[in-house]
């Protein structure tokens, strides 16, 4: 049987999301690409790599850096984010894991 | 009774056993850690050893009668206890400059490390040093540019060099392959890699990558206002095609390209360096496969031979180990082998396990580069150990970054930035580290969310290839 080419969601996403792809949908919803309950569970890679090309076209905007946000995004973000990571500790998530593939 | 052998019909001791030989300064020396099968005399096992990676045949040959033997042999003139460890020495050979092809690594190994490891006489054999004489030195072409020009190449002076790996594991096509190296380069690193084990596989051949990748580095140039680089692996099945991929490497305007010089062969290394040379690019050095050859202590290679293999054969960059972080080496060993990098003359200093003074005329340093399990905490221990010619490469330490690839990167940029102000001020960067950082981290919010990340991580490792004093 061959691999779902849906993706998880973001909410069983490893850790919360603490991937490329989470971080994606995370960064859509900072942008309001998406509503924030919306997991994107169930999109297939297309439908993700169409989100990406969005979040990186809103980066661009600022350098690609959370320091460059303005104000209301930038307080968005760390409220997004802060919940995330916490969520994330909390299902054993922590930065030695991604360190694991270095070599 | 353990059984006595019998190492052949003729005593190579007779030949190759000479306590009294006083080494030229043209000569090549070599010290070997020798762990002989029981029974065997150290002046004898000593002596098969020189005369197995010289000109020593079991029996007397027709062929000696052609050569001069008392000049083309290698002498074993030294042997010694090594510290803590009984079931072993170390034996000092000197080779004739004659024995071995001008600029020629390989030639030097074919003798060193050849059939001389599999001799029966021997248990275990370990290379753990090579004088090369400044005479063979400058007979090779080494890095192709050295640490200055790099530094003007890539206009980077005054503090380490940063970089990243970018893994496979990000996924997807060449598009976010490239997406994720600007990510970091627009964050703040100078370099980002590909992984060694990404050279051209069906889902992203080489060519592909290299585009994304050269679009990915103008991007963040414009917009940063930097230089910056990408070590494009180059390494391949054959040398024509490694040629081929340097060659478009340089034609779409890269800087600094990459290969691996032991699995891809000491040959085609020094031939891509010396091509690097003529053309004005960088080399990016990794070295895959090293811990087969250096790991073991009493068989194989050690690194500190394979880093001047390296320096000879050419590279401008390679991996050194990182001191501290979770893939740490013995400190005092990392930091003999990073002198022998860097440095134009290295005094003998068996503190650091270098067992011969090694002058290097005015071939050029080879930049380390630590790289593996580090993170922003180790920035000051980092900055205080390798100082500013080095390139210390954060791969999950940038990428596992909460934020993702920029901020991973922004975060280690700002925190080798502060560590170099400070020791720049007088300041003991890693007695102060953390209020150095803290610091910092106040006008980082991507900084202080990575203090945030991975300050609780504590790497407990012990090291496996230590000095022999520590082996006890």
């Amino acid at each position: 049987m061959s691999r779902s080419d849906k993706y998880v969601g973001i909410d069983e996403d490893m850790f919360g999301g603490m991937t490329t792809i989470g971080k994606a949908v995370r960064d859509a919803r900072v942008f309001q690409l998406i509503p924030e309950d919306e997991t994107c569970k169930g999109w297939n890679i297309q439908g993700i790599d169409a989100l990406l090309d969005k979040v990186n076209a809103e980066w661009d905007k600022y350098g690609c850096l959370v320091s460059h946000l303005p104000k209301e995004l930038f307080e968005r973000h760390q409220r997004i984010y802060g919940e995330a990571v916490e969520k994330a500790k909390k299902l054993g998530w922590d930065g030695e894991y991604e360190t694991y593939s270095d070599q | 009774m353990a059984k006595v052998y019998d190492a052949g019909v003729k005593e190579y001791r007779e030949t190759y056993w000479m306590p009294e030989y006083t080494p030229k300064d043209t000569d090549l020396l070599a010290c070997f850690k020798v762990t002989p099968q029981d029974g065997v005399p150290r002046e004898e096992v000593a002596a098969a050893v020189a005369a197995e990676s010289s000109t020593g045949t079991w029996t007397t040959v027709w062929t000696d009668l052609l050569t001069d033997l008392d000049y083309y042999k290698g002498r074993a003139y030294a042997i010694e206890d090594v510290p803590g460890d009984d079931t072993c020495f170390y034996a000092f050979i000197a080779y004739p400059i004659d024995l071995f092809e001008e600029g020629s690594v390989v030639n030097v190994l074919t003798s060193l490390v050849g059939n001389v490891f599999g001799f029966k006489a021997l248990r275990a054999l370990r290379l753990e040093d090579i004088r090369f004489p400044v005479a063979y030195v400058m007979t090779c072409n080494g890095p192709p540019q050295g640490i200055h020009v790099e530094r003007d190449i890539m206009n980077k002076y005054g503090r380490p060099m940063l970089g990243c790996t970018i893994k496979p594991k990000l996924g997807l096509s060449a598009k976010n392959y490239g997406r994720a190296c600007y990510e970091g380069l627009r964050g703040g690193l100078d370099f980002t890699k590909d992984d060694e084990n990404v050279n051209s596989q069906p889902f992203m051949r080489w060519k592909h990558r290299f585009d994304f990748v050269m679009e990915a580095i103008h991007k963040a140039e414009a917009e940063t206002g930097e230089r910056k680089g990408h070590y494009l692996n180059v390494t391949a099945p054959t040398s024509d095609e490694m040629m081929r991929r340097a060659e478009y490497a340089k034609e779409i305007g890269a800087p600094i390209i990459m290969h691996d010089y032991l699995t891809g062969g000491l040959s085609a290394n020094t031939q891509l360096a010396q091509w690097c040379q003529d053309n004005g690019m960088l080399l990016h050095i990794h070295r895959a496969m090293h811990a087969v050859l250096d790991r073991n202590p009493h068989h194989g290679i050690h690194f500190r031979v394979l880093t001047k293999v390296l320096r000879l054969s050419g590279g401008d960059h390679l991996h050194s180990g990182t001191v501290v972080g979770k893939l740490e080496g013995d400190r005092e060993a990392t930091l003999g082998w990073i002198d022998i990098m860097r440095d134009s003359y290295v005094k003998e200093d068996r503190s650091r396990g270098i067992f011969f003074d090694q002058d290097w005329g005015s071939m050029p340093g080879v930049i380390p580069v630590a790289s593996g399990g580090i993170h922003v905490w180790h920035m000051p221990a980092l900055v205080n150990i390798f100082g500013d010619d080095s390139v210390l490469q954060f791969g999950g330490g940038t990428l596992g970054h909460p934020w993702g690839n920029a901020a991973g990167a922004a975060a280690n940029r700002v925190a080798v930035e502060a560590c170099v102000e400070a020791r720049n001020m007088g300041r003991e960067l890693e007695k102060e580290g953390k209020d150095i950082l803290t610091t910092a981290a106040k006008n980082s919010p991507e900084l202080a969310a990575a203090m945030e990340t991975w300050k609780e991580i504590k790497f407990e490792f012990d090291t496996v290839d230590k000095l022999d004093v520590s082996h006890k």
